[in-house]
């Protein structure tokens, strides 16, 4: 009985796994919202812009998904480096996708900040 | 970009790897993403990188089996399997518009050697039973008008203002031209039909008949 009364770490850390991958579709649509960028362009805008660590195995294939989709379409781009980059843009199906999900995740926050207005002086309180 | 060879050779060995465990997507989806973890690898690697870089860099895109899982979501497999089907589809098609056009090619030029042919081999013996009625023969009418034709057997004598323009030669031509004409278009037939054809033979291995050779 008292190993149910406790929270189990394990099963915290996989929900936060769980809801970084959710929403990475949707991060990733709104990196490309501003313009075209390629692969490792997109990683580190996510890495900068928020706090997500995003695993470099997961994106490539979720972008490659996407393509499929018909969300995002890709070019092959020569560059300075030495070899080409592939580069994304949103397609007119994907940035309808983005808005109808950017809509849903704030109407989703905006209700889920309400049913949490009761832990909120607790949150505040562990936060420095 | 130079790098040590134990670098480059760790990338050609991860791509190589992750190429074989993508084995199931479509070529052309297989080689965009093994060129894009290749220009990912090439952008995280400086020049001259040592092996323990390269393999950090590695390391964090996984093993080569767990990233080529990603890829291998249910969208891309449809697509594999739709593009499979389609060229699938494709190529019967093609291969059935060349057996019709090539079968009716082969029965035109079929139906024609074997009449020649037959037709040859009878001019032949109508010779042997009306030797004087049967010929090539080249007609020159009191009217200027000319004709030329083969005629056997409607009588044991000459058409009416003709000579004969092949003589004795009609016999080599009946009895050697002939057949030859025959076995060349039979040949010819089933050559091509081999040729159009070639597994025939083995789909039929468990048939208890003897193989029939067309």
């Amino acid at each position: 009985m008292e190993e149910n009364q406790t929270v189990n770490p394990e099963s915290a850390d996989k929900w936060e796994i769980q809801l970084r991958k959710g929403s990475l579709e949707l991060a990733i649509l709104a990196a490309l919202w501003g313009g075209r960028l390629y692969g490792l362009e997109i990683l580190r805008h996510l890495e900068s812009g928020s706090d997500l660590v995003v695993a470099e195995g997961t994106v490539y294939p979720l972008l490659t998904r996407l393509r499929a989709l018909g969300l995002v379409e890709s070019e092959w781009v020569e560059s300075d480096s030495g070899h080409p980059r592939k580069y994304y843009t949103l397609t007119a199906a994907g940035r309808e996708r983005a808005l109808e999900m950017g809509r849903t995740w704030a109407r989703f926050a905006a209700s889920l900040n309400n049913l949490l207005t009761p832990l909120n002086g607790a949150v505040k309180k562990e936060t420095p | 970009m130079t790098l040590p060879d134990a670098s480059q050779k760790a990338i050609d060995d991860y791509l190589t790897a992750l190429r074989r465990q993508l084995r199931d997507l479509m070529e052309e989806d297989m080689n965009d993403i093994v060129e894009e973890i290749r220009a990912h690898i090439l952008d995280k690697t400086t020049a001259g990188a040592d092996p323990a870089q390269v393999a950090h860099t590695l390391a964090a895109l996984g093993a080569p089996r767990d990233l080529a899982a990603r890829y291998c979501t249910e969208e891309m497999m449809r697509r594999a399997e739709a593009h499979r089907s389609n060229t699938q589809k494709a190529r019967i098609a093609g291969r059935w518009t060349v057996g019709i056009l090539a079968g009716l090619l082969v029965l035109l030029v079929s139906a024609v050697g074997y009449s020649l042919g037959g037709f040859l081999i009878i001019i032949g013996i109508a010779k042997l039973m009306w030797p004087k009625g049967t010929g090539l023969w080249e007609a020159n009418y009191p009217d200027g008008t000319w004709g030329l034709g083969f005629s056997g057997g409607s009588g044991n004598a000459p058409p009416a203002n003709s000579h004969d323009l092949l003589g004795w030669w009609i016999y080599p031509i009946g009895f050697i031209l002939g057949p030859a004409i025959l076995y060349g278009t039979f040949r010819l037939g089933r050559w091509t039909l081999r040729k159009l054809w070639p597994s025939r033979k083995k789909f039929n291995y468990a048939t208890t008949e003897p193989q029939t050779e067309i």
